[in-house]
């Protein structure tokens, strides 16, 4: 199929009222969810997911983007009004956002906040369909070796970079290997960790694990302390962004936007390690250098390129080669699972007018957002407004539906509750939850493809370096533990 | 060690005739078991450490009595789940989250006990209507009140 058949087979699956309206629905709701501390675009993500089992994958997963891309978004607004990010990608946004809002600039802040991550977000999309299709026509060479190193390099860079600690990243991501290996065995048909329960059989329902980790603790840690702790919100004051600002600060959009496509690329890493990257850069390149933490409007501009920048690049592991480049996009493969795509390279052979129908949609979201974003500004003192001890009780009964309308299985929802009590130990003891699910979504693949070199090899271990692709992998792996590790030490011997 | 000893031999089963040892189900719990050991090890020593350098952090002054209704509320709210997963079958998922809404409200002090009440029958019947209607869900009935 030449690039214009994909193109138009694209255009023809999505150029649907449906695909847009979802699309739209899916920003309103992502940014709303990002803009109320406490619920976050991740949480928002999984809470729409269930509301896809009806849709047409297509719809479905674009409804999913869209919410991606607007909780990244919405996330800038209460870190700007009340300096409490609604995303950990908007954490850089508060250095010079909350003290524009503090000297009557709020306006203004959130105006270049959203030019930026528009901005950031088209080059995003654009990277994602540059890059995906030659990542993916690279990854057809892959064989289980080559995937088992790939997928061992993932991990280690997920469990390296997604926490304060080293160790409580790889415990994380340990105890999610070894959650993934409950159910029959694939190559035996034997019983792993079921305890002789036929729930247990068929491993443990991936939707109740996401939604038990993300979502359920939040309702214990605000059963734990049910005083909201929200600020006190700013007003937008009198000044909006010029385009005179934009220009000033299209320097720092530009390479916020490509440290965004850059680090979203690699699976793991996230937005918020590039927005402080983006705004650092922005501030040893700029020439206002003094003023940034001070309420600069390109610290602003720099910050919200970098973590919108990521919205699209992390697409590119998942569509290339299967692989989630962050917490959200793990989720999300759960909607292309429950349509029963497998993303990878070979849907860009299989289902190539739902590739490129995403790409149009993704394209037409920057669009989407900078509208409903310029009314989510305005509307922001409503969505504070919301109780969020009223809220918390809502969300808990999202779940028990969501969940159970997976499998129609009530047991599902228990396992959601236990996953919801786990999630909250790890919480208390600063595990970070994201390379656990990470984990949890690769352990099969690593397993599989491990057992299937075996397999083809007859037990031979040399497999696993079979050729340039493998050595290139277990090279950047341990490059990454040596670069972790020494961190690590540094960071010990400086304490 | 109590995976590596008690567990895997216990909850995984290998067939007798695994031709290596790499292709059997446990070799895999096995090696997650060791390294999970080994980073918690890790941890174990990184903790020692820190307690011999640094003063532990002290954990943000909570008077006595607010700690202990916080530890009341998570029992409940643990008790609460337990029940959930008692009723779903038998009262059906609706009025079951619809009590659900009301307990866990009432469990967090809402200063706006109308507002959730209202919220508790509506949002329920809402994601009934749309699972059942749209997306074509049996969201369970239980045995006293079907809806339509």
């Amino acid at each position: 199929m030449s690039f214009t058949d994909s193109l138009m087979a694209g255009l023809g699956l999505v150029a649907t009222v449906d695909s847009f309206l979802a699309l739209f629905i899916g920003i309103c709701i992502g940014v709303v969810g990002g803009a109320i501390p406490g619920l976050s675009a991740t949480m928002a993500v999984a809470l729409t997911l269930p509301f896809t089992f009806s849709l047409q994958p297509i719809t479905g997963i674009l409804l999913l983007l869209g919410v991606y891309k607007g909780g990244i978004f919405g996330g800038s607004i209460p870190a700007i009004l009340i300096k409490t990010p609604g995303t950990p990608a908007s954490s850089a946004t508060i250095l010079d956002g909350y003290p524009m809002a503090e000297k009557g600039e709020a306006g203004r802040a959130l105006g270049m906040a959203l030019w930026a991550s528009c901005t950031a977000d088209l080059v995003s999309n654009l990277a994602l369909i540059f890059f995906a299709g030659f990542l993916a026509s690279f990854a057809l060479k892959f064989g289980p070796p080559e995937f088992f190193a790939l997928i061992l390099f993932s991990l280690t860079i997920i469990a390296g970079v997604s926490g304060e600690s080293l160790l409580r990243g790889a415990i994380g991501a340990l105890l999610g290997l070894l959650l993934a290996t409950v159910g029959l065995d694939l190559v035996y048909g034997t019983n792993r960790f079921t305890f002789g329960d036929p729930n247990l059989m068929g491993g443990l329902n991936f939707i109740a694990v996401l939604i038990g980790l993300f979502a359920i603790p939040e309702i214990i840690a605000m059963a734990w302390n049910p005083v909201a702790h929200l600020g006190q919100s700013r007003s937008l004051g009198q000044s909006k962004v010029s385009f005179a600002d934009y220009k000033r600060s299209f320097k720092s959009i530009v390479r916020g936007s490509l440290i965004g496509v850059f680090l979203g690329s690699i699976p793991g890493i996230g937005a918020a390690p590039s927005a402080f990257l983006s705004y650092s850069e922005a501030k040893r390149k700029s020439p206002n250098k003094d003023n940034f933490g001070k309420g600069e409007i390109e610290g602003v501009a720099a910050s919200e390129a970098g973590n919108n920048g990521v919205a699209g690049a992390t697409l590119i592991p998942l569509l290339a080669l299967g692989i989630p480049g962050d917490v959200i996009t793990a989720i999300i493969i759960g909607a292309f699972m429950i349509h029963g795509l497998q993303p990878g390279p070979m849907m860009f052979i299989l289902n190539v007018d739902i590739i490129y129908g995403l790409f149009i949609g993704l394209i037409v979201s920057s669009f989407f957002l900078f509208v409903v974003g310029g009314i989510a500004i305005k509307g922001f003192r409503f969505v504070a407004d919301i109780p969020k001890r009223i809220l918390m009780p809502a969300v808990l009964v999202l779940c028990i539906f969501g969940v159970f309308a997976v499998n129609n299985n009530i047991f599902d929802v228990g396992v959601m509750f236990v996953m919801g009590w786990i999630g909250y130990l790890l919480m208390r003891m600063h595990v970070p939850a994201a390379p656990f699910l990470i984990a949890f979504i690769l352990g099969p693949l690593l397993e599989d493809n491990f057992r299937q070199a075996m397999l083809m090899s007859g037990s031979d271990p040399m497999i696993l370096v079979r050729g340039p692709i493998t050595w290139f992998f277990w090279a950047l792996t341990v490059i990454t533990i040596i670069a972790i590790t020494r961190t690590v030490l540094k960071k010990s011997v400086q304490s | 060690m109590f995976l590596g000893l008690f567990g895997i031999p216990r909850w995984v089963s290998s067939p007798s005739n695994v031709s290596n040892i790499v292709l059997s189900p446990t070799f895999w719990p096995y090696v997650l078991t060791v390294l999970t050991g080994l980073i918690a090890l890790g941890l174990l020593l990184a903790g020692w450490r820190m307690t011999d350098t640094q003063p532990v952090e002290q954990e943000e002054y909570q008077k006595q009595d607010s700690k202990m209704a916080s530890w009341l509320r998570l029992i409940a709210l643990a008790v609460l789940m337990g029940l959930t997963m008692f009723a779903l079958p038998r009262l059906g998922m609706v009025w079951t989250a619809m009590l659900m809404f009301v307990a866990t409200a009432s469990l967090f002090n809402t200063r706006h006990p109308l507002i959730a009440t209202v919220c508790a029958v509506v949002i329920p019947l809402i994601l009934y209507l749309f699972f059942a209607h749209v997306a074509g869900v049996a969201i369970p009935q239980g045995e006293f009140v079907r809806l339509p």
